[in-house]
């Protein structure tokens, strides 16, 4: 083992990091409306609007996340007829297939919070809106929260999907310098340590929404 | 005369085939408490939620203060006017007891934050738990949660209230605190449809009885009448098996 090779290519591996970063942000950024979005249709009386989003979600989670960029990298530049650049085609994937996740999260969440809060909050002259905004969604948030925290883990390792159109996130940055440096061993375990310490990370605050859950 | 608060003529509602309510009439004039009662499942509480709007029913109509509530364009307002107490209380975990109460003021009414507060203190005075407003609802005991309850609807200042069981999820100790500020409020005038089996509350409070099966109102009558002598066999039937449990 030489782990000088690792140290040694650190910035490159951070740049690398701070990509994988930047990208599960913006996808989470979108994505998490969108997933409100298409729950709150999903929830809705008019029974068109609950099938089309219903659809959307079964659709979307019945499909790996690497064939849906493969629509938008591969399918969508040919049906368009124009060109699409990658990070347009990898956001636009994840961010539909990440929204499909979060709008199941959001809809169990959401019904989680009992019917009778919802007509407390009518009967007191609150309009539905007002309802959803001011008593429902504060509670389905709190209850969701761990859900949404394992999620967005998720997105974080999903966007390692971005590898094999090219883009130069952590783990393709990783494969390039092993690849360069003949050292696969260390830069893979290297990168394996780095993942681990911020979905634990991350798995540790989810744990502890948890645990705030029960007062 | 003048027009009652609540006036419900012929209104029935059916879930599929399951007849709720089956051709109900009954008014309540301004001041009067008037408390339903009857075995579960009876139509009671659909009554209730039938009047502001919550449950659609299919036939009849019901004038809240004049306004009718099929086919009202603008339930909001039409809820403001009548205030609703629920079995379970239903506060608003998240929020502190004063948020609950003024929570409806600012958004539904549009009043000012300041003067919302100053009148949830108001109500929370009166229900007697003034001290416990900045606490959150989990803190309370039962009796106080139903209280800081019809305290939020006070806030309302509704024309109207209706109470859905209100102490039947409580503690047996915790019952006469919650049917104390409902006594004060009844001397107060305020117009009341009550749906409780608090028989000795009914017959101290109420002015009339209404007594429920089946989606139907089988009989009506003043608390004397309906105590000393029930008309009919089901109403004895249920009033002996209610009052034996005392």
């Amino acid at each position: 083992m030489d782990w000088a090779v690792v140290t040694a290519n650190a910035p490159l591996l951070i740049k690398g990091l701070i990509t994988s970063l930047k990208l599960a942000a913006v996808a989470i950024a979108l994505s998490f409306p969108l997933g409100c979005l298409v729950a709150i249709g999903r929830l809705s009386h008019r029974a068109w609007l609950s099938k089309l989003c219903g659809g959307f979600v079964n659709v979307l989670r019945s499909n790996p996340l690497i064939l849906i960029l493969f629509w938008f990298y591969f399918l969508m530049p040919i049906l368009i007829g124009k060109s699409i650049n990658d990070l347009t085609s990898i956001l636009c994937a994840f961010v539909i297939f990440f929204g499909a996740y979060f709008a199941e999260i959001i809809r169990s969440g959401i019904q989680s919070v009992g019917h009778r809060q919802i007509q407390a909050g009518l009967s007191s002259g609150l309009s539905y809106r007002q309802t959803m905004q001011h008593i429902v969604l504060p509670q389905a948030i709190r209850a969701m929260l761990p859900a949404l925290t394992t999620q967005c883990i998720l997105v974080l390792q999903g966007t390692t999907v971005a590898y094999v159109v090219g883009y130069d996130e952590l783990l393709h940055t990783t494969a390039m310098i092993a690849e360069r440096t003949g050292r696969p061993t260390e830069m893979y375990l290297a990168v394996a340590l780095i993942y681990f310490l911020i979905c634990y990370g991350g798995s540790l605050v989810s744990r502890k929404f948890e645990k705030g859950q029960g007062q | 005369m003048t027009q009652p608060i609540i006036d419900i003529k012929q209104v029935s509602l059916a879930f599929d085939k399951f007849k709720a309510l089956d051709g109900v009439s009954l008014s309540v004039n301004k001041g009067q408490c008037i408390v339903i009662c009857g075995p579960s499942g009876s139509g009671k509480s659909s009554l209730l939620r039938c009047i502001n709007g919550l449950e659609p029913f299919q036939s009849g109509d019901i004038w809240v203060d004049g306004v009718g509530v099929r086919g009202c364009k603008n339930l909001p307002a039409l809820r403001l006017s009548v205030g609703m107490v629920f079995q379970h209380f239903e506060l608003y975990p998240h929020m502190t007891v004063l948020e609950n109460l003024t929570l409806a003021p600012i958004k539904a009414k549009g009043m000012n934050p300041s003067e919302a507060k100053k009148l949830a203190m108001h109500y929370l005075d009166r229900v007697g738990i003034s001290n416990q407003a900045d606490k959150f609802p989990a803190r309370l005991s039962g009796g106080q949660q139903q209280r800081a309850a019809i305290a939020r609807s006070l806030t309302l200042e509704p024309k109207a209230m209706l109470f859905d069981e209100p102490t039947s999820a409580l503690d047996p100790e915790l019952i006469a605190e919650v049917l104390q500020v409902m006594r004060d409020l009844a001397k107060d005038g305020m117009t009341m449809l009550v749906v409780t089996h608090e028989m000795g509350f009914a017959r101290e409070v109420a002015d009339e009885i209404v007594f429920m099966d089946h989606g139907q109102i089988i009989e009506q009558a003043p608390v004397t009448t309906f105590f000393g002598a029930p008309r009919t066999e089901r109403a004895k039937d249920f009033l002996q098996k209610i009052l034996s449990k005392i």
